[in-house]
């Protein structure tokens, strides 16, 4: 009976623009399992009362998987988990494997940070560059289509977003770019490139005025979509080369800032640069997360980010107005704090040297793509913190580069064993940034995974030693915690099938599940 | 006088491809080496060899490199790599002998260039005066709290060896740069004390360690395993329990003596496996 019930489930529920826009807690349909990346599941069966009582309820094996960094999908009672150039649909309940696909195509190596779902249509962005749109029924191939633009691209695993009716997908060529296509048919509908076009606005912020010379802007990460306001929001990457500032003076856009992009045109509606001109390679890709909540008295359509720099920004993000930022390390000697307007007050002391300068946050950074929460019962903001420092060299004074791929060096860890990183959940108010309590992962120290609330008042994170622990979301308290015995490093999720609550996770190259004792 | 000097070009040449390193025994081919490698290899490779994200540390000491002799690293350079984005360097092949003599320096340890002294008498302060085989291991004898010590010249420079018996802040340097390895349990040696709730208190090294549970190896040369909530008192004791005042608790000549029997412990890099 429950069976039948399920399959009807499966064939009635194709996901609409409004059901990504509800994120109906039972299903996870997105990376961020909803627009706003707010990643609160409204579910409550598991809560601060009974998780102690939780246990793993199964186990699914990813072949040749080493560290998946993925999140997975789940949609009418099927769970959809990708590694590169590939995917599989699990039964939700059971984890046993209904289909698998293997894409023709590309490395099968590299990392993969999730899929999209749109209409009973698996997406999945490959190796080799291209878009796959899968039947989720069966895995069947409906669509297949390579990226626009001149070869070589580079996709690198972020998340495709499906709004309204296109996909959004981060990948990169010379320069970084976020594509839409239509969700039907594959069609090209538009390109936001990262780097300007010498001569359009943005070049003249690049010495030269020909920022294609260098090439950077990665947008390796998924974005957030205001249906009101129709903007998706994505975080793009450094310039080239990434140590080395000189050859490439001013502000270097559109690299190290969150666009809001028109979601029909993919015109820039505005911008903000969190690190302009960065020399240490910060990517601001972390997810833009959407709030809404009174700020100064009033009621604020608000992005909040915790930038891999250390600072955490609260943005208008109607307008991309900085409204406040504070760091949230306390290992941070890169700037000295930020202006009115959030620009930062760089130390320019700091720069990468030949010889090697410690700059703290370390290029890893402060946090990193491992998503961040909030919970709106506490108001806080939650997120997966590194403390530590790394010394960051350049190759050379007189460093020229000669390709649009080139970093001008690299950086290693911090002093040797005298600065082990440190990672932390960290709980801070939305508005204020101000730390209202910290968890200490012991032994961890390198991208810590990402995080999921749920109405059940917990907090639940992994480490990448392997132990996932479910915290108390008002006072950090560890209240359960399970060995799954695999490095962590991706970012839980929950959903629910018949009515029952499961917490989903991949942890090296398992997809683990927990859940509640069956009842007897 | 055309002849001879053909004669004289061809000599070098089959110095250069036939007989191996032509600076093999110059004494300054390292440093120049090192000069070359900052110029020409830093781009990918970083600073001193510590890696970049675009090719590998050539010096980490976890590694196990293919390439350890230096025919094999001239071959690398000189050639590039098939297959891979390292090129050939396109340098003279003066220059590539001397950056592979630098490669293989920066992965030596102090097998290759042990200390001077008297190994044997050295072998005597290890197990007597220097009181090292109470905590650490030497070919299947000694004791269990501190490392095992029988590979440690195949493990860190001879410098290295040196400031861990004399220098209070020494700490083993990492390879740096790369995701630590999943699961790793600790190679830090902290010294740690508990008290358990029946009051019993046991003081040894951590070997690992998580939120909820320490696994520790006892001064009693015992494995302890805890859940933290059994324990009454849990402390990171400050001092590492290894004595780092060995140039006073030696005479120099014993102190020289024990590097050199310390120096030897181990297998040169030409024997160890390529795997």
């Amino acid at each position: 009976m429950l069976a039948t019930w399920l399959l009807v489930m499966s064939l009635a529920g194709a996901q609409s623009f409004d059901d990504l826009v509800k994120a109906d807690p039972s299903n996870w349909l997105s990376y961020s399992g909803s627009f706003g990346a707010q990643r609160h599941s409204l579910l409550k069966q598991i809560n601060t009362a009974n998780i102690a009582t939780v246990a793993p309820k199964w186990i699914y094996h990813v072949a040749k998987a080493e560290e998946l960094e993925g999140v997975p999908i789940v949609a009418n009672g099927v769970m959809y988990v990708s590694q590169a150039d590939e995917v599989n649909a699990l039964d939700a309940r059971t984890g046993r494997l209904i289909w698998q696909y293997q894409h023709a195509g590309g490395s099968h190596r590299g990392f993969n940070r999730g899929l999209a779902i749109y209409q009973n249509r698996v997406f999945l962005g490959t190796t080799d560059a291209s878009l796959v749109a899968l039947d989720a029924l069966t895995g069947g191939v409906i669509w297949e289509r390579k990226m626009a633009g001149e070869p070589p691209l580079r996709y690198q695993g972020g998340a495709p977003l499906v709004v309204r009716d296109k996909v959004i997908i981060g990948s990169y060529g010379r320069s970084g770019f976020v594509d839409a296509y239509e969700t039907k048919t594959g069609e090209h509908l538009w390109r936001f490139s990262v780097l300007p076009k010498a001569g359009d606005p943005g070049s003249e912020t690049w010495a030269g005025k020909d920022p294609w010379k260098f090439g950077g802007g990665p947008t390796w990460l998924s974005g957030t979509y205001d249906p009101e306001l129709n903007l998706v929001y994505w975080g793009t990457g450094q310039a080239n080369p990434d140590f080395v500032g000189d050859v490439r003076a001013g502000d270097n856009l559109y690299t190290e800032c969150v666009v809001a992009l028109d979601a029909d045109s993919g015109k820039v509606k505005w911008y903000f640069q969190f690190t302009p001109h960065d020399t240490h390679d910060y990517d601001a890709v972390e997810i833009p997360m959407l709030v809404d909540a009174t700020y100064e008295g009033q009621p604020r359509k608000l992005m909040v980010q915790a930038n891999r720099n250390g600072y955490y920004y609260v943005l208008d993000r109607t307008n991309g107005k900085f409204l406040h930022g504070t760091p949230f390390v306390k290992s941070i000697n890169w700037a000295k704090g930020l202006t009115a307007e959030g620009r930062p007050l760089v130390d320019e002391t700091k720069f990468p040297s030949v010889l090697g300068t410690e700059v703290c946050p370390s290029t890893a950074g402060a946090t990193n793509w491992p998503s961040p929460v909030y919970n709106p019962d506490t108001h806080y903001f939650y997120l997966m913190v590194t403390e530590g420092c790394s010394i960051n060299y350049k190759a050379s004074d007189k460093f020229q580069p000669t390709g649009t791929t080139e970093q001008g060096t690299s950086y290693v860890e911090g002093k040797g064993e005298q600065a082990r990183w440190q990672n932390y959940v960290r709980a801070l108010d939305l508005i204020s940034g101000k730390q209202i309590w910290e968890f200490k992962l012991i032994g961890t120290n390198h991208y810590g995974p990402g995080l999921l609330s749920t109405a059940g008042g917990l907090i639940f994170a992994g480490d990448n030693q392997g132990i996932f622990s479910a915290l108390d979301a008002k006072t950090g308290k560890s209240l359960w915690h399970f060995n799954v015995g695999e490095k962590i490093t991706a970012s839980p999720m929950a959903y629910a099938v018949g009515g029952q609550e499961f917490v989903g996770l991949l942890a090296g190259p398992n997809v683990v599940v927990f859940g509640l004792p069956d009842a007897k | 006088m055309r002849s001879s000097r053909v004669l004289t070009l061809l000599a070098g040449w089959a110095c250069l491809w036939g007989q191996g390193n032509p600076f093999a025994k110059d004494p300054k081919a390292v440093d120049e080496g090192r000069e070359i490698y900052n110029r020409a290899c830093t781009i990918c490779h970083g600073y001193e060899g510590a890696g970049g994200d675009r090719a590998p540390g050539l010096a980490a000491s976890a590694r196990r490199y293919k390439r350890v002799s230096d025919a094999d690293l001239f071959d690398a350079i000189a050639k590039g790599i098939p297959g891979t984005m390292m090129p050939p360097a396109g340098l003279p092949e003066s220059d590539e002998w001397k950056l592979a003599m630098y490669i293989r320096s920066l992965r030596g340890t102090a097998i290759d260039h042990p200390g001077e002294g008297d190994a044997a008498h050295g072998e005597q302060i290890f197990w007597n005066k220097g009181g090292c085989g109470q905590c650490h291991l030497m070919h299947g004898k000694g004791g269990l709290m501190g490392p095992d010590l029988s590979n440690i010249a195949s493990q860190r420079r001879l410098t290295l060896l040196r400031d861990a018996l004399t220098k209070p802040d020494h700490r083993v340097v990492t390879d740096g740069g790369r995701h630590e390895v999943n699961l790793a349990p600790s190679g830090a040696y902290q010294a740690v004390r508990v008290v358990t709730r029946d009051g019993k208190a046991i003081e040894g090294v951590l070997r690992n360690e998580d939120n909820y549970s320490i696994q520790m190896m006892g001064a009693d040369n015992q494995l302890h395993l805890f859940v933290k909530s059994e324990l009454r008192e849990f402390v990171y004791e400050p001092n590492s329990l290894m004595p780092t005042d060995y140039d006073k608790r030696l005479s120099p000549e014993e102190l020289r003596d024990l590097i050199a029997f310390l120096s030897r412990q181990g297998v040169p890099a030409e024997n160890r496996s390529k795997r």
